[in-house]
């Protein structure tokens, strides 16, 4: 599922923001041998601080798995300024309707091979799809985005292939970088969705999006407990492994006698309902 | 900061009120906007189509200090729907006071953020339902993103000192797309001649549009001509 932070939301996402900027540094400081800055296990330079919009990909924790950030390109932008090399000392293109995309990355250690709705493929047409449709609905009709020459094959065999480069490709730490051009067209947008086989709508829900923000209330467990219909075997989120997670972390946040009755009751509701096997919590942690 | 109101002052203001009117008449519009903030100077240059009643209360209660389709609205990159701005601080004072004056809620706000820091926010407003305010919206976006962006550039470009400082840079692929179109080709010709796709042709043209303040293709040839930035034919 996909994200929006920006400058006016920013503030309640701290939490997923600083994950994003630690995928940045595992991909472009360690894994792309990018001349960026690291520090603490991030990776922050000046163009974040001039409220750029991040599009996040999210995997079904809840955990940062992708993410790029978009600039406009009537101002301060990565072309204009630190990566002017790729435009061959040209200026930069600036248009109402163009934005500037960079830093796209996806989390290769945490996702897996194949086209599964966990791997890579998907986390980057999703993150793909995703982009294109947040500024196709900004009125924005096209994108230049920096990357590297892997991603550059990816976007061609997922069928969103760039319609044109600007600049040259250009050496850049272990691997080089070079500007594509992609429209926000629908055909476009549908390509990438048929071959990953995305349907409906990938932006979170409000509700969703009010559980992943800092200091959110955990719905509480008295009410989950009422409520065990919405763990219904049909949902396939609620996979036995990621319940009996979450069912151990209700456990352990419980604060009060009530509290825990209250989550012991959903265990057992749920173990009656044969959704988790018994025996595999430790009930005793307290 | 002032404001200050360039609706008020001679023909080159003039204009830019001229502006705004056509953009509501041509875009099916009530009211549009424009508030530039100007880092050098530290004022909001801003004129507006809204009834001087309004113009005059708003002033007058400092609302451009508590605005929040100013404040909050600069910090995004996307036009910016007022819905979301509903649970912002002072967004019901202003709107409140605004209702009197026949001013709707339902608006969108577009930042532009140029190059020397400087930022315009161009807002729009229609009274009419969600469903008929979606489509509209989608349906002029794109174009009230030009419009945005031709309006600031043209503000700040009004500053003397911007204007000695800067000429418009254009890229050799700009310069060569331009000149093609100068010479009577078509955008396709162009594509096939510099070996690039069509809307490759297409994104450069619209860039060098912005890039020299022209709103369509005839007018960005006619500049860069007398820039002696292309030949011309």
């Amino acid at each position: 599922m996909i994200l929006i932070v920006d400058g006016l939301n920013r503030h309640r996402y701290s939490n997923l923001i600083d994950e994003m900027f630690a995928l940045r540094a595992r991909v472009f400081k360690d894994r792309l041998g990018w001349d960026v800055v690291v520090k603490d296990g991030k990776e922050i330079d000046e163009f974040d601080s001039l409220d750029p919009a991040y599009v996040l990909g999210l995997d079904d924790d809840g955990h940062v798995v992708a993410c790029v950030r978009a600039l406009q390109t009537t101002g301060p932008h990565m072309l204009s300024d630190v990566f002017s090399d790729i435009l061959d000392g040209e200026p930069p293109l600036r248009s109402p309707t163009l934005w500037e995309s960079t830093r796209f990355c996806v989390d290769t250690d945490r996702l897996s091979g194949g086209k599964s709705r966990n791997s890579v493929s998907y986390a980057t047409c999703e993150l793909m799809a995703g982009s294109l449709e947040f500024a196709r609905e900004s009125g924005i009709t096209d994108i230049v985005t920096v990357i590297d020459p892997i991603m550059n094959r990816v976007l061609k065999r997922s069928d969103c292939v760039p319609y044109g480069y600007v600049g040259s490709t250009k050496p850049m730490g272990k691997t080089s970088a070079m500007a594509a051009l992609l429209d926000c067209t629908e055909e476009r947008i549908n390509r990438i969705r048929a071959f990953a086989g995305i349907e409906g709508d990938i932006f979170v829900d409000d509700a969703t999006a009010r559980a992943l923000e800092d200091g959110a209330e955990t719905p509480s467990t008295a009410t989950m407990a009422s409520e065990p219909a919405q763990f219904a075997p049909e949902d396939a989120k609620a996979t036995p492994s990621a319940l009996q997670a979450w069912c151990q972390e209700q456990l352990g946040a419980a604060s009060s006698t009530s509290e825990r009755t209250a989550a012991l009751d959903l265990v057992a509701t749920l173990q009656d309902a044969g959704m988790i096997p018994e025996g595999t919590l430790s009930l005793n942690k307290v | 900061m002032a404001v200050i109101d360039l609706s008020k002052r001679d023909a080159p203001a003039n204009d830019l009120r001229q502006f705004l009117d056509t953009v509501c008449d041509t875009h099916e519009l009530d009211y549009a906007a424009y508030a530039g903030v100007n880092p050098i100077a530290q004022t909001v240059h801003g004129f507006v189509n809204y009834p001087d009643e309004w113009q005059q209360l708003y002033v007058d209660q400092n609302f451009q200090h508590r605005d929040p389709t100013l404040l909050a609205a600069s910090r995004s990159i996307a036009p910016v729907d007022w819905k979301r701005l509903h649970r912002e601080e002072s967004f019901d004072t202003i709107f409140h006071a605004a209702h009197d004056f026949g001013i709707s809620k339902q608006g969108l706000t577009i930042p532009v953020r140029g190059p020397y820091g400087d930022i315009g926010l161009f807002s729009v407003t229609r009274d009419c339902s969600e469903r008929e305010w979606q489509l509209l919206k989608s349906s002029i976006l794109s174009e009230l993103q030009a419009a945005a962006v031709h309006l600031h550039d043209h503000v700040v470009q009004s500053h003397d000192m911007v204007r000695r400082l800067t000429h418009p840079a254009l890229s050799q692929r700009e310069t060569d797309v331009l000149q093609w179109i100068a010479a009577g080709k078509t955008q396709q010709d162009v594509g096939d001649i510099l070996a690039i796709s069509s809307r490759t042709v297409e994104v450069h043209l619209r860039s060098s549009r912005t890039k020299l303040g022209a709103l369509t293709t005839a007018q960005a040839v006619g500049r860069a001509i007398s820039l002696g930035l292309i030949h011309p034919g």
